[in-house]
């Protein structure tokens, strides 16, 4: 997987965009935290709550790639195609974030944490380390353009171990900017995180591109090879 | 204040149902200990995690089964798929201690009573899909079912959390009122000090201090002080009322400026806010007529899931082998589950009685809120009713026009000197037409009971005002012109002014309409039911009324003749009668569902079914589209649970089914019926928009918008969800 440490990165950077949505919970997380608790740790317990709902979604992504193309072998290679679909989406998020392409005018969701925050809440104050690693694995499944895309790119893995492993280093990349925002430190100004974000962006679109030229590769070789052509696409 | 069902008692001590209603007591009690619920959240939640990492195993199995090809080649391969078994049976494991610990108490608590519930079903099949994959790994061949199990009792956790959840939201209007209530009151000592003590410890007889924007914490009597006090929340009355030492005041009404003593006279639990709230529950407990159909269906549904579970998994197990007939089994006495049955009325009509008492409806129980939704007759009192209470002035007739303003001003003086409602009604009248009464010869009135004033004014000498009679007594001559245009107000009550040996005027009094009654009236036929106005007056009288809102109208009708013409309506459909409470109880009683008006003051009074708080008419045809929306929702909640149990069912017994769908549709399927249900709580406070709501009637809906713009009384912050669906 050439892609992992440029996921990995792209995690990393990209987190800058995260700090919106996830931000507000690791802040909050420190503020409810009973006296004398290593803020550090819970945070990272936090994060590692999150990494962990995304190798899982990853794992089921990749195990829906893997039943896909195993399903639909013999007339669409639907694993080079979901290769191809998921770079596109991450050329488009990245594009996005570049201010290259308009935004989508809906705001999918933006009001969703607020439904969450009660029961959320009790997780983030509680004390111990499962109620902070709780909050995480429930943070991770909060909507996110950007988890999504990545996912489409762990499906498009077809297999559980990769899938995991792509979102596994995703979510690791988004760790050190949320401990740092959890803990407190405004170390970023605006202009440091739009710059950060920029080349987050930039490493999403690359992402995208091989992603593509992977796909792409696939389709190639394999419509070299015998495989049947799809029955749709029959001459006759 | 809390509102738990088992009352005192801890969800341990008491036999629950289900497992769903020993989790609404779990939440319940955790009003009082925040810490339980957070506890059975964070269990909720550490199964979910296990339950995820489950999964992920299972997937890697999965995998292997997707290429099998590729997957037994290997030699690694193979001891990894050993690895990933005995890897999902130990995060298996804690998720059956996590959850499946609490059913067990309560299918415990369930047989000791002698009790089979699906509960007992659920666990046995979970637990025999624990067991067979644990001999499997240990085995190690066959198939494992950790994922089946865990998932199962996630999902059904999940459930029966949301359910508690939602029959939690039920109550929340009543928790809002009963929060309105202040948690400590200043009570006077033997030693002249004022101590704050809880509220609870108040006896009859205390006194109490409340201070100026303080809410009466019970009812009681002023001893001292005077203040405006707003007792919008009982009466819907919105205009503060002055109130002054022996005046009532009533728990949860608010003192608006007055530095207040009072002397208690119901304490806490008996006071209005509290009978309030009882009421409420009283309602709730009483079961409908739905309600107890679901529950026979429930008395003979459980064991029929039982045994219908056990013969399509052994069906399924004579050809599938026998973890397939386990899997069947479980799946259909998950799916068959009749959670979703048993919440659908309950859920429904209780958010609505919470719905309905927070806009100052009481309605006694259930069962009345579905008589009132299949009501075709509305019958209304009209004194006190259609019309307010207290007559006003129509009209004033003098035998010279010159003397028109001497007229008013001289009767305003006299009448100065009377409470009697007649006299208040000239004051007012004078007040509009600039009179300012001569205070100074207030003193000096004296009161002829039964038929007047007299009243020494300086310039005329005595002064009557009074009936027909005062004035032959008085020796009061009768001029030609003013007979002559007395007959044509003859249907009018009349109050006469005389001086000096001849009367000189006469007052006519008409009812005054109450200004919404003309929306209500509208809003009924929009609902399509058929109105008749029944009243003791006489004929003229009621005709007026009948012609102003075109209403048939029987009229010179004694109490006893209002219960045969009610009698007589109810032959051919439902009749409702609408009345003031006080001269109309049996009329009410006659009804199938009376509505009283104007009960705030006096809640607990028996007097009808439903029981408007407010004077505001317009709350009848509310509560008559809140009952139809209720039924409407009933009747989906009942359509939804009976078909999705019904399909369900038939696709398990044949083994079409795996139990995590079931689980999932189990869960899906509770969740539905409360968000259905729920709904009711953001039934409109506007009677347009509720109207609208109540009888989906999209093409009236820009007039109704209107309307709602010109009713400031009812707010219209309320009525985002008034939208017609």
């Amino acid at each position: 997987m050439i892609e992992l440490p440029l996921v990995f990165v792209g995690g990393l950077l990209g987190s800058a965009h995260c700090i919106g949505m996830c931000g507000p919970l690791a802040i909050s997380l420190s503020a409810g935290a009973p006296a004398g608790v290593s803020h550090l740790r819970r945070q990272l317990v936090y994060s590692l709550g999150r990494v962990f709902t995304y190798g899982f979604c990853g794992a089921a992504a990749g195990f829906g790639g893997a039943w896909l193309s195993t399903g639909s072998r013999g007339f669409v290679w639907s694993q080079a195609w979901l290769a191809i679909l998921a770079g596109v989406v991450l050329l488009l998020m990245g594009l996005v974030t570049l201010g290259l392409v308009p935004k989508p005018a809906t705001r999918l969701l933006a009001r969703f944490p607020c439904g969450t925050a009660t029961w959320l809440k009790t997780f983030l104050t509680s004390g111990g380390w499962t109620g902070p690693l709780l909050a995480g694995v429930f943070t991770g499944f909060i909507p996110c353009g950007l988890v999504y895309a990545f996912l489409l790119k762990a499906g498009s893995s077809g297999s559980v171990w990769l899938g995991w492993l792509t979102m596994a280093a995703f979510g690791l990349g988004t760790i050190p900017l949320m401990v740092l925002v959890g803990g407190g430190s405004r170390f970023l100004s605006v202009m440091g995180r739009s710059r950060l974000l920029q080349i987050a962006a930039w490493c999403i679109v690359l992402t995208g591109a091989i992603s593509i030229a992977r796909g792409a590769t696939q389709l190639n070789s394999t419509s070299l090879a015998a495989t049947a052509p799809c029955p749709l696409c029959q001459p006759e | 204040m809390s509102f738990s069902f088992g009352k005192e008692l801890s969800a341990a001590e008491v036999d629950y149902c289900c497992s769903g209603c020993r989790a609404v007591a779990g939440v319940e009690g955790a009003e009082r200990e925040r810490g339980t619920a957070a506890s059975s959240l964070l269990r909720l939640g550490l199964a979910i995690f296990f339950t995820m990492n489950v999964m992920v195993f299972t997937m890697a199995l999965w995998s292997q089964d997707v290429y099998p090809a590729q997957s037994f080649t290997s030699a690694l391969a193979v001891s990894l798929r050993g690895v990933f078994r005995w890897a999902s049976l130990v995060f298996a494991l804690p998720v059956l201690w996590l959850l499946g610990g609490p059913i067990v108490k309560g299918v415990w608590q369930a047989l000791r009573r002698g009790a089979i519930t699906t509960d007992l079903l659920i666990l046995l099949g979970v637990s025999a899909a624990y067991g067979y994959s644990v001999i499997s790994v240990l085995r190690g061949s066959g198939h494992v079912y950790f994922e089946v199990g865990s998932m199962v009792l996630v999902f059904v956790s999940l459930g029966r959390w949301l359910e508690a959840k939602g029959k939690r939201r039920t109550g929340e209007s009543l928790d809002a009122l009963a929060n309105l209530l202040p948690a400590t009151v200043r009570r006077l000592d033997t030693h002249g000090n004022f101590l704050e003590k809880p509220r609870e410890q108040v006896l009859t007889g205390d006194v109490l201090r409340v201070l100026p924007g303080e809410r009466f914490p019970v009812d009681g009597l002023i001893a001292a002080g005077e203040a405006s006090v707003d007792e919008q929340m009982v009466t819907g009355e919105s205009n503060p009322i002055e109130k002054s030492s022996g005046d009532t005041v009533l728990s949860g009404t608010l003192n608006v400026d007055g530095d207040l003593r009072i002397e208690v006279t119901a304490a806490d639990g008996r006071e209005t806010v509290s009978r309030l709230i009882e009421l409420v529950r009283t309602a709730r407990s009483a079961k409908g007529r739905q309600e107890q159909l679901a529950d026979r269906i429930a008395a003979w549904f459980v064991p029929t899931v039982c045994i219908l579970a056990v013969a399509a998994g052994w069906h399924q197990g004579q050809t599938g082998g026998f973890d397939q007939g386990i899997l069947t089994g479980l799946a259909v006495v998950l799916i068959a589950c009749p959670c979703a049955l048993g919440l659908a009325t309950p859920m429904a009509v209780w958010t609505a009685l919470g719905r309905a008492a927070e806009c100052g409806v009481l309605f006694r129980s259930g069962k009345v809120m579905q008589q009132l939704a299949s009501i075709d007759f509305a019958c209304f009192d009209k004194t006190g009713t259609l019309t307010r209470g207290s007559p006003a002035v129509g009209r004033l007739l003098v035998t010279d026009p010159q003397q028109f303003q001497q007229m008013v001003d001289v009767a305003a003086t006299v009448a100065a000197g009377s409470t009697h409602h007649l006299s208040q009604a000239i004051l007012d009248f004078a007040g509009k037409h600039g009179s300012e009464s001569q205070a100074a010869e207030r003193s000096s009135v004296d009161t002829i009971p039964g038929k007047g004033l007299r009243g020494e004014v300086s310039t005329l000498g005595s002064v009557f005002i009074g009936s027909h009679r005062l004035m032959d007594e008085s020796q009061l001559s009768w001029p030609a012109e003013l007979a002559a245009k007395l007959t044509e107000y003859e249907d009018a009550q009349q109050v006469f002014v005389g001086w000096d040996g001849q009367v000189r005027g006469a007052f006519c009094f008409v009812e005054e309409i109450r200004s919404e009654a003309t929306e209500a009236i509208e809003a009924c036929r929009r609902l399509r039911l058929e109105l008749r106005v029944l009243t003791g007056d006489r004929a003229g009288r009621a005709a007026v009324i009948g012609q102003h809102f075109t209403v048939a109208t029987k009229s010179e009708q004694l109490p006893d003749d209002k219960v045969a013409a009610i009698e007589a309506l109810a032959r051919q459909g439902s009749v409702a009668m609408v009345g003031d409470g006080l001269n109309d109880a049996p009329a009410l009683a006659a009804a199938t569902v009376g509505v009283a008006l104007g009960c705030g003051a006096d809640v607990s009074r028996d007097a009808a079914g439903v029981c408007l708080l407010s004077n505001d008419l317009r709350r009848f045809p509310w509560a008559v589209g809140l009952a139809r929306m209720t039924g409407r929702v009933v009747k989906q909640n009942l359509f939804w649970a009976f078909t999705y149990n019904c399909v369900g069912i038939a696709l398990a017994a044949t083994g079409r089914l795996n139990p995590i769908w079931a689980a999932l549709a189990m869960a899906v399927s509770s969740l539905l019926v409360v968000t259905n249900s729920l709904r009711l709580s953001h039934y409109p406070e506007s009677l347009s928009a509720a109207v609208d709501t109540a009888t989906n009637v999209p093409d009236e809906a820009p007039q109704s918008l209107l309307s709602s713009g010109s009713a400031p009384a009812m707010s219209p912050t309320r009525n985002l969800a008034a939208t017609p669906s």
